[in-house]
């Protein structure tokens, strides 16, 4: 079966100014369909560059990337728009509610960009799952650390995406939300089989999932 | 959902909003009042010009229709003439304007009793009555609540003291009215008349007087009144043309700018929220309509209150300057609606554009 997630000789430079910064110095990665890898490091390794570039935020400077069959060097910012509704659900490390919406449109938000309208049987067994179903009506500044992130985790997963990007989940929350938060996670992946590509620079939070790479310097490090 | 993220935006900063709508409301005012009053006085000049019953107007050569800023250069004894000569013609009432410029621009008509009443009907008095003297002078009621004046009261016009003795009702001609004895001598002409005023035995003849007038007086312009209220709009005179598109011009400039300003204030405060529109796979077409709607909306609740405020000046404007007549029509409050609509979204174009190519992933990292 293909990688769900396939990089060789990933790079990413970035031009500030005159001056070339090179976050990704050919980054190789393999993650099949349905596992839950996490990857460690020390800040400014390159971990949310490779991130970013995995979700289409950003292209690739040079190198293949292929998810979910999707040539991303190849392809144009419009592309990987339309590739990152369907695919891709991100969770941020600051949570990224939008602050107007309550919970429950910020949920909602995500079914209305994809386009398909809003399921309200999906809406309701992924909160009910996520244990919000009471917070619906509650802006973000009303919610705890721990329930904005289970909102944002609702918010990636409501429209079925291959895979979940998480860029530190738990970086601002305390130990036992960050519990809640990861034991999340893993009943997504054991669960339903969601592809989870998580980063973090806790080896407890990395202790969860199915593998840990490390990363260094814009490189994976060999196990 | 469209609508509610940008409707809780807009709630979100309340001040913001309010100036915006406000900045929006004031285009809006500032269009229709612009044309109102503009329009407005010409419009209601010529009615009063309706109003004296007449069904002919006959001017000097080269006289524009603009009563008043002609001199006097017609001798009265044309009216005798005309009345004597021209089959179907039944009165003649000639008029000795006199333009007023000290306390406003006024006209006034220098009448005789006799000729103004078979041509006009006569007056409709609120209170007082017709000259008995050389310094006498009637008002009509709305000069008269516009300087808060009564009957008895003095009222100096080129320098001469006059003493009002009649208020009558609006819309006959001129707002006031001397003796035509004491506007000649106070114009230093004898016998001459600004414009006649002519009424036919029966209205179905106007065309007919009106040839008999023309073979009489070649080289006067003489009009029916239709044809001669008709002129009375701002097409005749481009330089007022030019004014009321340079003001409506500033007012659409003012509404741009406030909204160029307000939203470009918006997507930068809101750049992150944008970078999380676009993780969620926001394409930059519907960033921008999120952005353009929020400035349409904005848009249309200020014009909504502009087009209420508009008509709540034009209340307060009879109330406090009855003689200025501001004239609304649905015609201009479209236009004005679409004008500030176009300008509003003009103005958000930029900062709509700016928002959707921001990089997302520095959009995400923007404290």
């Amino acid at each position: 079966m293909e990688p769900i997630i396939f990089t060789s000789g990933l790079r990413k430079i970035y031009r500030i100014g005159k001056v070339e910064v090179p976050a990704l110095r050919g980054v190789d990665l393999v993650v099949p369909e349905g596992e839950f890898v996490a990857i460690a490091g020390p800040s400014g390794c390159g971990k949310s560059t490779l991130l970013h570039v995995l979700g289409g935020l950003t292209p690739p400077t040079s190198g293949k990337v292929l998810v979910d069959g999707n040539d991303f060097s190849s392809m144009s910012d419009g592309d990987r728009t339309r590739f990152r509704r369907h695919k891709i659900g991100f969770v941020f490390q600051r949570f990224n509610l939008l602050p107007t919406l309550t919970a429950g449109n910020n949920i909602a938000i995500a079914q209305h960009i994809q386009g398909n309208g809003f399921n309200p049987h999906r809406f309701k067994a992924i909160v009910e799952m996520l244990g919000i179903q009471d917070k619906m009506n509650h802006k973000p500044y009303a919610l705890s650390g721990g329930e904005q992130q289970r909102v944002a985790i609702a918010r990636a997963v409501i429209c079925e995406p291959k895979i979940l990007l998480a860029d530190e989940p738990t970086g601002n929350l305390d130990s036992e939300n960050s519990q809640i938060v990861l034991n999340m996670l893993r009943g997504l992946n054991r669960s339903f089989r969601q592809t989870i590509l998580m980063i973090t620079h806790n080896p407890d939070a990395a202790a969860v999932a199915d593998r840990v790479l490390r990363m260094r310097d814009g490189r994976m490090l060999l196990d | 959902m469209d609508t509610k993220m940008v409707i809780s935006n807009l709630l979100h900063r309340p001040a913001r909003t309010i100036i915006s709508i406000l900045a929006v409301a004031l285009e809006v005012v500032m269009v229709l009042l612009v044309v109102g009053i503009c329009t407005g006085m010409l419009s209601e000049t010529a009615k009063r010009v309706e109003g004296l019953g007449a069904d002919i107007v006959v001017q000097p050569p080269g006289a524009s229709f603009l009563i008043g800023v002609t001199n006097a250069p017609m001798p009265i004894k044309i009216g005798d003439l005309l009345e004597e000569k021209v089959p179907h013609l039944l009165h003649v009432m000639p008029v000795l304007i006199l333009m007023n410029t000290s306390g406003g621009v006024n006209n006034v008509f220098g009448i005789n009793q006799d000729q103004f009443d078979e041509v006009t009907g006569g007056f409709v008095f609120h209170s007082g009555g017709w000259f008995t003297g050389h310094d006498d002078i009637i008002v009509d009621d709305l000069y008269a609540k516009a300087g808060h004046l009564s009957l008895g009261q003095r009222l100096t016009l080129f320098s001469h003291s006059f003493r009002i003795v009649g208020i009558v009702e609006h819309g006959k001609g001129g707002r006031l009215f001397i003796p035509m004895q004491t506007a000649e001598e106070l114009n230093g002409t004898q016998d001459k008349a600004t414009i006649f005023f002519i009424k036919c035995t029966d209205p179905g003849y106007t065309d007919e007087v009106i040839s008999g007038i023309r073979r009489e007086l070649p080289g006067y312009p003489v009009r029916s009144i239709a044809e001669f209220t008709s002129l009375y709009t701002s097409n005749n005179l481009p330089q007022l043309n030019k004014f009321m598109s340079a003001l409506i011009s500033v007012a659409v400039a003012i509404g741009f700018l406030v909204t160029f300003l307000s939203m470009y204030t918006t997507i930068t405060e809101r750049t992150r929220e944008i970078g999380i529109l676009k993780s969620l796979g926001a394409s930059r077409t519907y960033i921008m309509e999120v952005i353009l709607r929020e400035a349409g909306i904005l848009c249309v609740m200020g014009i909504v209150a502009g087009e209420v405020g508009t008509v709540v000046v034009r209340r307060l404007s009879e109330t406090y300057f009855p003689t200025l007549y501001v004239l609304l029509t649905p015609q201009w409050g479209l236009y004005a609606a679409l004008l500030a609509l176009a300008g509003a979204l003009l103005g958000a174009a930029y900062p709509a554009l700016r928002a959707a190519s921001l990089d997302p992933v520095d959009a995400l990292a923007y404290e």
